[in-house]
């Protein structure tokens, strides 16, 4: 009888102490970039570990909410005493308010799939996940062996929003999805997002004309139904903007996807 | 030569002149000797309806604000200034986050409508108008207009670059539709407004002497407002906020020396028309590479420097300091 009480005082002043080095110990992780999200599941990280999320982002459905990505509620965060803090660019999030989160601030700001690799590994580092990372990186790696040689490298346009006319550019991971998948991004500008003249996108002739719909492009009306792209005899192909225009793991997913419309329509046509 | 003559025509040449410009220069250069298959596209696809778009808006919102300045009897009146442009903006915003691209125009148009019933009701007393509350009233339904979007952009973050674009205008979208609906509601109020020329000679006067006239002052304002604002939200719904047009254009002419009605309201189309061509050519000719800057910010840069300078070098003659 008494060895039995013992061995249960011993079990609870166990899980006490479990459970008081865990609290220690966990880390309080505050995603500000809904692009990491993902990758921060993948490499295995307790959902209890993350406790802030921005307002969109839906694969932690427990965490706080701390706002939008743009405009993140500084004093929630640090309410919630994080000991790292996942930011996107400097302009969404500049140093100076990462100074005041008085945490350790991670930037993921990838514009290339290999930058997401390289992301990756560095995340991986920063939560002990390096071994994770190393297999996530693998597999991302072996998505990609899925990609087919094309005939011939095709020349394409992505619409971001119709309201006005703007696509992307050299610095958009976009950019990087189409040249991965085989194609050739018309637009040459060094920006993210380029306000273009439909003029333009016709005198360019696009063999690929992608238009996104989401947050961005809502309910955009189907580019050869607009008046000014009555002339455009490109291929016009919808894409989600989730799967496109955002720098995470769904940017190899999309290649592959691209790849495969371009292998296709390339191959039937003479 | 008299002067109002010679002014009158150097405007119709620059306004042929700038029309040449407008069609014959843009993003892409074409080769109008031999003109092929896509550079005819881009011609009466693109650039065609978007030149004519621009010259009507322009002539739109110069008149919208010719009309808005006999309402309130103030040459500092515009569609800015009576909440027309702001909360017609605000019904085309909701329109746009809502994801209604096909309600942009009906909702800007409602927008415009509640804006100047507003503005109708609070200036309205005991059966008269009062031009000075009008104005009051138009820049706090403006007030109220601009927070409710700045509410919108807060609230829909990733449509923020749309948003703000759309409000700082530009004529991308620019179809015959629209170019022929523009036509109808211009050619329209335009027939009311000659029946109606020496009516409004006679509102330029104070209320006492119109009234004295035989003039109905209070309906002449109703119907000039409900053509302001006809013409303000079309304008608004099919190329976004373009300020300045309206409030400079019927400024420089009376300068210029025309008073009359019917020699403002033409003048103000051609010089309205001139003006945005010329803007809108720059706008889709300065960036390289098929870039395009938003045709507002150049009105309204245009137009603040206009009136910067009239403040300097009218100063002592405003406050008889000679």
């Amino acid at each position: 009888m008494s060895t039995h009480r013992v061995l249960t005082g011993f079990l609870l002043a166990l899980g006490f102490v479990l459970v008081l080095v865990h609290s220690v110990w966990a880390r309080r992780i505050v995603i500000l970039y809904a692009a990491a999200s993902p990758i921060v599941k993948a490499l295995g990280v307790p959902e209890d570990e993350v406790v802030g999320v921005t307002r969109t982002d839906q694969v932690f459905p427990r965490a706080t909410k701390v706002g939008s990505h743009l405009r993140p509620n500084l004093e929630l965060i640090r309410a919630l005493s994080p000991d790292l803090v996942i930011v996107g660019s400097k302009k969404a999030f500049p140093d100076s308010a990462a100074e005041r989160l008085k945490a350790a601030i991670f930037r993921y700001d990838p514009r290339t799939l290999k930058e997401i690799l390289e992301a990756i590994e560095a995340l991986g580092r920063v939560l002990g996940r390096e071994e994770a990372a190393r297999n996530l990186v693998v597999e991302l790696k072996a998505e990609l062996a899925a990609l087919k040689p094309l005939p011939r490298r095709p020349n394409v346009i992505y619409e971001v929003s119709s309201l006005p006319l703007k696509v992307a550019g050299r610095r958009s991971i976009v950019n990087d999805i189409i040249r991965v998948a085989g194609g050739r991004n018309l637009v040459t500008a060094e920006k993210k997002h380029v306000l273009l003249s439909p003029e333009a996108v016709l005198a360019l002739n696009p063999d690929f004309y992608l238009y996104q719909v989401g947050p961005m492009n809502r309910n955009p009306v189907s580019p050869k139904k607009r008046p000014y792209f009555k002339g455009l005899e490109s291929r016009v192909i919808r894409v989600d903007e989730h799967e496109f225009a955002r720098p995470g793991l769904n940017a190899f997913s999309a290649a592959v996807k691209l790849n495969r419309i371009f292998f296709e329509t390339l191959n039937q046509r003479p | 030569m008299r002067r109002e003559t010679l002014i009158v025509g150097t405007l119709v040449v620059v306004f042929f002149l700038s029309l040449v410009l407008a069609i014959r220069y843009g993003a892409v250069a074409i080769d109008f000797a031999h003109l092929d298959k896509i550079e005819k596209n881009i011609l009466f696809q693109v650039r065609i309806p978007r030149v004519a778009l621009a010259a009507l808006v322009g002539a739109a919102l110069s008149l919208s604000g010719l009309l808005f300045q006999y309402v309130m009897q103030n040459p500092l009146a515009d569609a800015f200034t009576t909440g027309a442009a702001a909360s017609s903006a605000l019904g085309a915003v909701a329109a746009l986050v809502l994801g209604a691209e096909a309600l942009v125009l009906p909702s800007g148009l409602c927008g415009a409508m509640v804006g100047l019933f507003t503005v109708f009701r609070v200036a309205s007393f005991r059966g008269r108008l009062l031009p000075v509350t009008m104005l009051l009233a138009g820049i706090v339904v403006s007030t109220f207009a601009s927070a409710a979007i700045s509410l919108l952009k807060f609230l829909h973050e990733d449509s923020v670059a749309s948003i703000v674009f759309w409000l700082m205008g530009g004529f991308q979208n620019a179809s015959y539709g629209r170019v022929g609906l523009l036509v109808l509601v211009i050619g329209g109020t335009l027939i009311f407004l000659w029946k109606r020329r020496l009516a409004l000679d006679l509102a330029a006067f104070d209320d006492a002497t119109a009234v004295s006239s035989g003039l109905s002052i209070d309906r002449l304002r109703r119907e000039l407002l409900f053509l302001g604002a006809l013409l303000t939200s079309v304008s608004v719904a099919f190329s976004g906020i373009i300020g300045f047009v309206g409030l400079i254009v019927p400024h420089i002419l009376r300068l210029c020396g025309f008073y009359r009605a019917e020699h403002l309201i033409a003048l103000s189309l051609l010089f309205g028309s001139t003006f945005m061509l010329l803007a809108d050519l720059a706008a889709r000719s300065i960036l390289p590479g098929g870039e395009e800057l938003p045709v507002g910010v150049l009105t309204s840069s245009l137009g603040g420097l206009f009136f910067l300078y009239l403040l300097i070098h009218r100063k002592r003659q405003l406050y008889e300091m000679d």
